[in-house]
């Protein structure tokens, strides 16, 4: 047998289409250090951003799933093979799930495979769409089937539903399976493998489960959501940003500067921020700005965080479209 | 006649051209048809007559619409299915039907091999075939216990294996996993099931049977099988078309004796459809005469038989739960969308009638934002749509290819398990697309069964079961006429090449079949024992091997 040691921890990323997990994935490659060998789907939403997989010196395969000769699996167990016995071996492997298909079905990989460890199985639930998925006629069953054996589950895209949506994309998640931990995100807004593994306590993201007194087990930290139609001014960012507290920890997500066309992806650690170009083709049609802020259990109330932010807002006419009225 | 041209006799022409359906003549020359007639309109000039078949009957060569190039690398596996299948040799394989038998024939295989402890694989077991029992590890440690013995089912998703390869493969104590099924002991029992274990099954024996590239032998045997059956035009409906596929393919095509015409499908799943749609337009040079690319397959659901299928209420009969979808039903819409747009033919798999609905839904929808005449969208095995899904697919101008084999093969676990008395009996329902007029085909999806154009049309004109049961014979069972039409025009149309092969009239292709006794006037109930001599291949005669 294999030294504990020595395996290769293995980590599935499920979900439904569109959930997210291709973001995931590239995340988890931005933040990640280790060598990953990343085995993803051809019909990710989003395709994994190559030049990561390259800056980590790690590698990508993709796979493919269909029937007959596809749904007994060879291209999957070719491409795992060759992972498996690459001269230099990878220090973690990412396994992106189909889809359609049950991430615990992948995951038995690591636990059959003397060379691997199943370190967690993550499955990333829409925010915006989980309620409605999990209720539908043709795929509801599928798409609840990927929570019965998961150990976290991310709910992602919750910039793109309000309060109420929230509580009830939650709500749909727990009816499944009460005790699962789920951490909410956002695109620019996603934790790193660490900060899911080494549980509550510890992460700098909202991570909940329900306990007999009630008390939230992220209280040590608590986040913030800035949602604004409209851009930034840059140099009246800039002065904003260097009044925030210092109980804000970090700052991320994605903005609109004036005079620039596209999207911008923002972060900020501690007081260093940078923005870059969104390259990536949004298909979510939320809000211009979208800013998630982890901070301390001690982080002002965030209406007078929205007040510092606000300062640096560009009032810039609305052009508004009319669409062709419902009724006439 | 001009030069060149040479007059087949025969004992009768069944042209499947109905303006002149039967005929004792054929005229061919550069290995396509002159003319259909008699010795006197035909026997002209310097026409020269060959009588080889004068006793014979002719028809146009079959086409197969719906099978696996797959077929054509399990006969270097003995076999150990229920029932009888013919060899690419032409020889005659009896059907394995209790435990005892299957151990027998594993035995005789093993003695075969040399004593160096390499793997015995063997290939279409199937439970459901011998009253459900399954292979353990202790009848293939009968087998042997110093070489690994691997059983691989019917459907291709299991293995059984004996104790040796269990251990090898650090298995045998390994039951806590959903693929490893454990005995009454409490151990492994020796079936292994999904694609984890399936993995540490070939990583523990150091290779995997099931990948790896296709040789032209492999080709060639495909071939030698259809010439066996009398397919003149063979599918490959699933094909990833790597270049090295492609290279095999264009090679043994193109190789002077190639005995079939050969019509790859393009696996959707593995191209985004501008890729498969450039890739097409790539291997669309290599076509020749008996090499068609164009088509591309997309698989929506799994199996009925397998549970895997998707099924719209009431559901499967035993309470089992729905089966898989195989690409997301929000995802099918924008597919067949994209192949739609670009022109192009599409095969869409559909099992369970929740899968139909839902490819039919996409069909609607890319119709009414591009209409595109015959578009010729074809369902392949359909096997459980009811007439209001015929009726939608009439509207659509959509084929369909039905899994006739099924009826005889899984009709009674459908009648039983899976569907229940009423939607068993119109399972396959080639008379509701006659009534309605679909244009259809019905296909053997060979390896999964075996491929023999002449026993499909068995099961669609008998509509009995290997339990003897009858499925909905008074009301779905084709006329002789109506089945081999579906096994030669009819599959020629759902391929799109009805205007080349399929009837034997003026300017097609010269593809017959030759077979040994008439059809329209032999017992309908024998009509899969009609012997075949061989096929004619673009004028070419070529003797079914037999051994
Ligand atoms: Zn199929
Ligand atoms: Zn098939």
């Amino acid at each position: 047998m294999t030294p504990a040691s020595a395996k290769i921890p293995v980590t599935v990323i499920g979900g439904f289409l569109g959930a997210g997990k291709t973001t995931f994935v590239n995340h988890l490659l931005a933040t990640g250090t280790a060598r990953t060998a990343v085995l993803v789907n051809d019909f990710g939403e989003v395709n994994v951003d190559m030049s990561l997989i390259a800056s980590h010196d790690g590698d990508t395969m993709t796979l493919t799933n269909g029937c007959i000769c596809c749904s007994i699996g060879t291209s999957f167990i070719d491409t795992m093979c060759r992972v498996l016995d690459a001269p230099v071996p990878y220090e973690r492997i990412v396994i992106e799930a189909s889809g359609v298909g049950d991430p615990w079905k992948i995951a038995e990989i690591a636990l059959i495979e003397p060379a691997l460890r199943l370190d967690q199985v993550i499955v990333i639930a829409d925010g915006s769409r989980i309620v409605q998925l999990a209720g539908d006629a043709r795929v509801g069953d599928t798409v609840r089937s990927q929570f019965d054996r998961c150990d976290i589950v991310l709910l992602n895209k919750i910039d793109l539903v309000d309060a109420d949506g929230l509580a009830a994309a939650r709500a749909a998640v727990q009816g499944l399976r009460p005790e699962l931990r789920i951490v909410e995100t956002a695109r620019g807004a996603m934790p790193a493998l660490a900060q899911l593994e080494t549980g509550p306590s510890l992460s700098g993201f909202r991570v909940d489960s329900p306990s007999l007194d009630g008390t939230d087990h992220g209280a040590q930290f608590s986040s913030w959501c800035y949602r604004r139609d409209g851009a930034f001014d840059r140099a009246a960012l800039a002065d904003a940003l260097a009044d925030m507290p210092p109980q804000l920890l970090r700052l991320k997500g994605s903005c609109r500067l004036s005079g620039q066309d596209g999207r911008t992806i923002f972060q900020m650690v501690e007081k260093v921020w940078s923005v870059s170009p969104d390259t990536v083709d949004d298909i979510d049609h939320g809000s211009d700005i979208v800013l998630v802020g982890v901070g301390t259990a001690d982080l002002p109330a965030a209406a007078m965080l929205d007040a510092i932010l606000d300062r640096a807002l560009v009032v810039e006419p609305v052009l508004s479209f009319t669409p062709y009225p419902a009724e006439t | 006649m001009a030069s060149g041209t040479v007059v087949f006799a025969a004992r009768k022409i069944i042209t499947m051209n109905p303006s002149r359906p039967f005929a004792t003549h054929v005229a061919v020359r550069e290995g396509r048809i002159v003319a259909t007639g008699t010795a006197e309109e035909l026997c002209v000039g310097d026409a020269q007559l060959d009588t080889g078949f004068a006793d014979k009957v002719l028809m146009p060569g079959f086409v197969e619409g719906h099978s696996h190039i797959m077929e054509g690398l399990m006969w270097l596996m003995p076999y150990v299915g229920a029932f009888d299948r013919r060899s690419p040799e032409g020889r005659l394989v009896t059907g394995v039907g209790d435990i005892d038998a299957i151990v027998a024939r594993l035995k005789e295989a093993e003695a075969q091999l040399p004593d160096d402890r390499a793997a015995l694989y063997a290939w279409g077991f199937d439970p459901l075939h011998i009253s459900g029992r399954m292979l353990s590890r202790h009848d293939l440690d009968r087998v042997s216990t110093k070489r690994p013995v691997i059983v691989v089912h019917a459907s291709f998703h299991i293995n059984n294996v004996n104790t040796h390869t269990l251990e090898r493969a650090e298995l045998l104590h390994a039951t806590n996993i959903s693929g490893v099924v454990s005995g009454p002991d409490g151990l492994a029992s020796g079936e292994l099931q999904g694609i984890p274990a399936r993995m540490r099954l070939f990583r523990a024996l150091g290779n995997n049977p099931q990948s790896g590239d296709i040789t032209e032998a492999d080709v060639n045997r495909y071939a030698a099988s259809a010439c066996v059956q009398g397919v003149t035009t063979i599918t490959d409906l699933h094909n990833d078309l790597t270049d090295q596929t492609v290279e095999v393919y264009r090679s043994a095509t193109t190789a002077p004796d190639f005995g079939v015409r050969l019509v790859p499908a393009l696996a959707s799943a593995s191209h985004k459809p501008e890729q498969a749609i450039a890739k097409l337009d790539m291997v669309r040079e290599h076509c020749n005469d008996k090499l068609h690319y164009g088509i591309v397959k997309l698989v929506v659901d799994g199996s009925i038989q397998g549970f895997t299928a998707r099924l719209r209420w009431p559901g499967y009969h035993n309470g089992a739960a729905n089966g898989l979808w195989y690409i997301a039903p929000e995802e099918l819409p924008r597919l067949v969308d994209a192949y739609h747009r670009a022109g192009i033919q599409l095969h869409i798999h559909t099992n369970g009638d929740e899968a139909t609905e839902l490819a039919l839904d996409a069909v609607e929808a890319a119709q009414t934002a591009l209409p595109r005449p015959d578009h010729r969208h074809t369902l392949q095995h359909c096997q459980m749509a009811d007439a209001a899904l015929f009726r939608r697919m009439k509207n659509l101008g959509v084929c369909v290819n039905l899994f006739a084999n099924h009826l005889y093969y899984w009709g009674d676990s459908h009648y039983a398990l899976t569907m229940g008395p009423e939607r068993a009996a119109r399972l396959d329902a080639t008379g509701t697309a006659q009534r309605i007029g679909v244009p259809f085909a019905i296909h053997s999806d060979a390896p999964v069964t075996p491929l023999a154009p002449l026993f499909t049309a068995w099961c669609a004109v008998n509509r009995v079961t290997s339990g003897g049961r009858e499925l909905g014979r008074d009301t779905e069972a084709l006329t002789v006429e109506q089945a081999l039409a579906a096994i030669t025009i009819g599959a020629a149309y759902t391929l799109k090449l009805d205007h080349l092969v399929g009837s034997i009239e003026a300017g097609k292709y010269a593809d017959f079949v030759v077979l040994e006794e008439d059809p329209l006037t032999a017992d309908p109930r024998r009509l899969k024992d009609i012997a075949i001599w061989g096929t004619v291949l673009g004028g070419k005669a070529r003797k079914a091997p037999r051994a």
